[in-house]
């Protein structure tokens, strides 16, 4: 049968015409990112977004340094006195794809959309009690509190503008296989597992540098391994692709058989301490804990070096991400403290670690630190792994069902506010504990009296100040260490030897539009 | 009572009980969906949003009702055919089988047809000395390719043909650089169409050279199947008194054959070939992931972990209602075409 295979594939070949003929300047990029909708309300996979960020324009954008940039505002924000009011001069030279103008009434049918059906709403529902339009070409923003990262969330891709008059009968629902924005390319052909980009000719900004764009998602990562090498695809995304062959593809990479760009590592790995319960509400034992984990080893056996160790809860590109607060491996001082518990004397620490068992990665990491604390501080601790899917471990954090569990986390925008508030913030504490809030949700239940407060002001304000206070805030979680930060995850293309040096940009997109062969 | 009414009846009594089963099943589906830990909502925003964003998002998508408002919802909704709205990204579920399902039946058509000429061939090795080299082979082809786990033989078919050779593409079902043609959904019908009435053949050797290594491999796993019952019947049957009978009386051995062993012996596999076409519906799950296919089972699966309900109802019930139709067709044919059965 397989024989016939060879036979017809052999006969298809040779027939001539079969292999689509192909423009060198269309490029083919594949990923595992199987889109379901492409409406900026409902996208909140990696894939959708980095689509998005083709098809779509942001009001400001994080350079690939770090630095941010207007791009359909004019300038940065305008913020009032009492840093309630937010306004925005937007360009007057951008076009929707539909060929309508963008204006001031555009963005507010687009924020207010986002508001009411938007699936990741509260990243500006918490934030923004009314969008409105001054002017032809002017936007304000009411702010619940002072907010000084306003123009990083407004990089987020999800509030990219839509055109009113497309969507006027979706203004209320989703549009799933449509989208009429302004980016410099035209979505022409949807479907989850394909999307057909064409280059829009009244862009406003820089035209694309290729004639177009092909993207691809297939099921598995022995796919989308075997179609780079194939020639299949000219360019693959690292997103949900095996760490095996993300090494593999990194190995020839380096062997200049193909290029590869990394982006800026925003995706954070980490442990939750149930930390209101014993044993863990007990300080010392997190500590110990804390000293125990040895990164360095442990990202090398789990990601073959890709990830890089973490010991921080706000990534080190970012402002306020260091220095990184946690302690490093130390199993002499984790013994101490382990004894002064009163464990190591033939007494030890039971602890149960949760991991996702539908992620390789946490598997690999639970059954290797389980192995490393055996053999450096078997005497002490005695770890027991168990795997849960992914959606039933979220459902139960909040319950405080898992003593240790690995997450990961990255923010919806690149901003400190974003990983400290989601992990720290609380809304009702009694002394230590956190009994609702973000930090209940999360499963540790930490806090301490005046966090909250803390979270409040380093969100309002901006500079100097506010890097010093967000310092703080890590190295006093640092201390009482109810989370374990450990590993950071870079996203990384790897694009044919004909294709042009790729780049990412701030938020961790790859520049589709500047992708081409030279 | 004569024989055509009773099967008449017979026929009735399967359909008849048709919704009934169709029922339960969906009821089943909704509650184990319930019953699992873990909604959409957990599965969409993961660990991250805060709980009143969570419970926002939950009324928006009608997860906050009381079970039964849900259940009688599902039903009503369900008698009026409609069947419901995906939570993920608000497609009707209708619309999103219908793109899904013909990807499935076409894979599974091609494979079955394939396995069932490979098959047979190999499996008309019964009437061959027993225990000599032809059926020695055709014993090891049938154990081997049922044995053979399908994603590994898949992974193989793609490393070689695709990876290696470069003969044929990895997967997907169409090439990203051209369009799919639109029509019924089932490519293969749709390419040859636009190639004989537009000339456009790019399509059909595109539809061609995607379909090859899936279907070729889901057939090769198919086919043991299909060889060892005719292999077993035929042999049977060749044993049988009839046969001696038919041969003392001085018949050629090729008449003995077709017209009095092979049709008692293909009997059985016509009912084999029900079971595997209900199967292959909704359950070349690893041939479609593997194959990046995108069909219904792999959207099945995706749906189970995004925990879309109404999407996983949706595919269940109408994957269920094609398996109870293919297998009341398949037992009436056979009833009819077997005047030994009772019923």
């Amino acid at each position: 049968m397989l024989a016939a295979a060879v036979a017809l594939g052999s006969a298809l070949t040779l027939a001539g015409g079969c292999k689509p003929q192909r423009d060198p300047q269309r490029l083919i990029i594949g990923s595992r990112n199987r889109i379901d909708t492409v409406d900026p309300a409902g996208a909140y996979t990696f894939g959708a977004m980095q689509l998005l960020s083709a098809i779509g324009d942001p009001l400001y954008a994080i350079t690939s340094d770090g630095r941010l940039e207007p791009r359909l505002a004019t300038g940065l924000p305008q913020i009032s006195d009492d840093g309630l009011r937010v306004q925005v001069t937007l360009r007057r030279d951008v076009r929707f794809h539909d060929g309508t103008a963008f204006d001031a009434a555009a963005m507010v049918f687009t924020l207010e959309r986002f508001l009411a059906i938007g699936k990741l709403s509260y990243l500006l529902g918490d934030r923004v009690t009314a969008v409105r339009a001054l002017g032809s070409h002017t936007i304000e923003l009411r702010l619940k509190r002072p907010f000084g990262a306003m123009a990083q969330l407004l990089s987020a891709i999800n509030l990219t503008p839509l055109s009113p008059t497309a969507y006027r009968h979706h203004r209320r629902r989703q549009w799933s296989d449509r989208f009429v924005g302004t980016g410099p390319y035209r979505l022409s052909f949807f479907t989850p597992q394909q999307q057909r980009l064409e280059p829009f000719a009244q862009y406003w900004g820089r035209p694309a540098a290729n004639r177009g764009l092909d993207l691809v998602a297939l099921g598995n990562s022995t796919a989308l391994f075997g179609a780079l090498q194939s020639g299949e695809v000219d360019g693959l995304l690292s997103t949900s692709l095996e760490l095996d062959h993300q090494a593999a593809l990194q190995r020839q990479a380096r062997r200049g058989q193909l290029r590869q760009a990394t982006g800026p590592a925003l995706e954070i790995g980490y442990l939750t301490l149930l930390s209101d319960q014993p044993p863990l509400n007990a300080v010392g034992l997190r500590r110990a804990l804390a000293l125990s984990l040895d990164r360095r080893r442990l990202v090398q056996r789990v990601s073959q070096g890709l990830n890089a160790p973490l010991r921080g809860l706000v990534p080190p590109v970012l402002p306020g991400g260091t220095p990184e607060p946690w302690p490093a491996y130390d199993p002499a001082a984790a013994r101490r403290l382990y004894r002064q518990a009163g464990y190591c004397q033939g007494r030890r620490l039971p602890l149960e670690l949760t991991f996702r068992s539908n992620i390789p990665s946490d598997r690999l990491f639970a059954l290797t630190w389980q192995a490393l604390l055996q053999r450096d501080l078997g005497d002490c601790v005695d770890l027991k792994v168990q795997g849960m899917e992914s959606t039933t471990a979220y459902r139960q954090l909040g319950d405080g069902a898992f003593q240790l569990i690995i997450l990961d986390w990255m923010g919806d925008f690149p901003d400190a506010d974003n990983y400290l508030m989601p992990l720290l913030g609380c809304d009702q504490s009694q002394g230590d504990r956190c009994l609702k809030g973000s930090s209940a949700a999360s499963g540790s239940f930490w806090t301490r009296p005046g966090l909250e407060a803390e979270l409040r002001r380093s969100a309002s304000a901006q500079g100097g100040s506010r890097v010093a206070l967000l310092r703080r805030i890590q190295a006093q979680t640092a201390a009482a260490s109810p989370y374990l930060p450990l590993w950071l995850v870079q996203p990384r293309i790897w694009v044919q030897t004909s294709v042009a040096q790729p780049r990412f940009d701030g938020s961790g997109r790859v520049l589709l539009q500047e992708l081409h062969r030279p | 009572m004569s024989r055509s009414i009773r099967l008449l009846r017979y026929v009735l009594a399967r359909l008849a009980l048709a919704p009934v089963m169709l029922w339960l099943l969906a009821s089943l589906v909704f509650l184990l969906l319930r019953l699992a830990p873990g909604d959409p909502v957990d599965a969409l925003l993961g660990s991250r949003a805060p709980e009143a964003a969570r419970e926002a998002l939950r009324a928006q998508l009608g997860l906050d009702q009381p079970l039964w408002r849900q259940y009688g919802g599902y039903l009503l909704d369900l008698l009026r055919g409609d069947l419901g709205t995906s939570l993920t990204n608000q497609q009707p579920v209708r619309s999103v089988i219908g793109q899904t399902l013909p990807a499935s039946l076409e894979l599974g058509l091609v494979a079955l047809l394939l396995a069932a000429v490979v098959g047979l061939a190999v499996g008309f090795s019964g009437i061959a000395r027993a225990e000599g080299a032809v059926d020695l082979g055709a014993r090891l082809f049938g154990i081997g390719t049922y044995a053979l786990p399908p994603f590994w033989l898949a992974m193989l078919a793609q490393l070689v043909f695709a990876v290696w050779l470069g003969w044929l593409p990895v997967g997907g079902r169409f090439p990203p650089t051209l369009l799919p043609p639109v029509g019924s959904g089932f490519y293969l019908l749709d390419s040859l169409r636009t190639a004989l009435f537009q000339g456009q053949w790019q399509n059909l050797s595109g539809t061609l050279r995607h379909l090859v290594l899936p279907a070729c491999t889901l057939a090769l796993l198919l086919s043991g199947i299909f060889a060892n019952a005719l292999r077993l019947n035929l042999r049977r049957a060749m044993a049988s008194d009839y046969v001696e009978a038919a041969r003392s009386r001085g018949l050629s051995e090729r008449r003995l054959i077709l017209r009095h062993a092979l049709p008692n012996a293909l009997l059985p596999v016509l009912t084999i070939t029900g079971i595997t076409v209900a199967s292959l519906i909704g359950g070349a799950l690893l041939i479609e992931v593997t194959f990046s296919w995108p069909g219904v089972a792999a959207r099945l699966q995706e749906a189970i972990a995004q925990r879309d309900y109404p999407l996983v109802q949706g595919i269940v019930v109408v994957v269920a209602a094609l398996v109870v139709a293919v297998t009341v067709l398949v037992d009436v044919l056979v009833a009819w075409l077997d005047p030994r059965l009772e019923f």
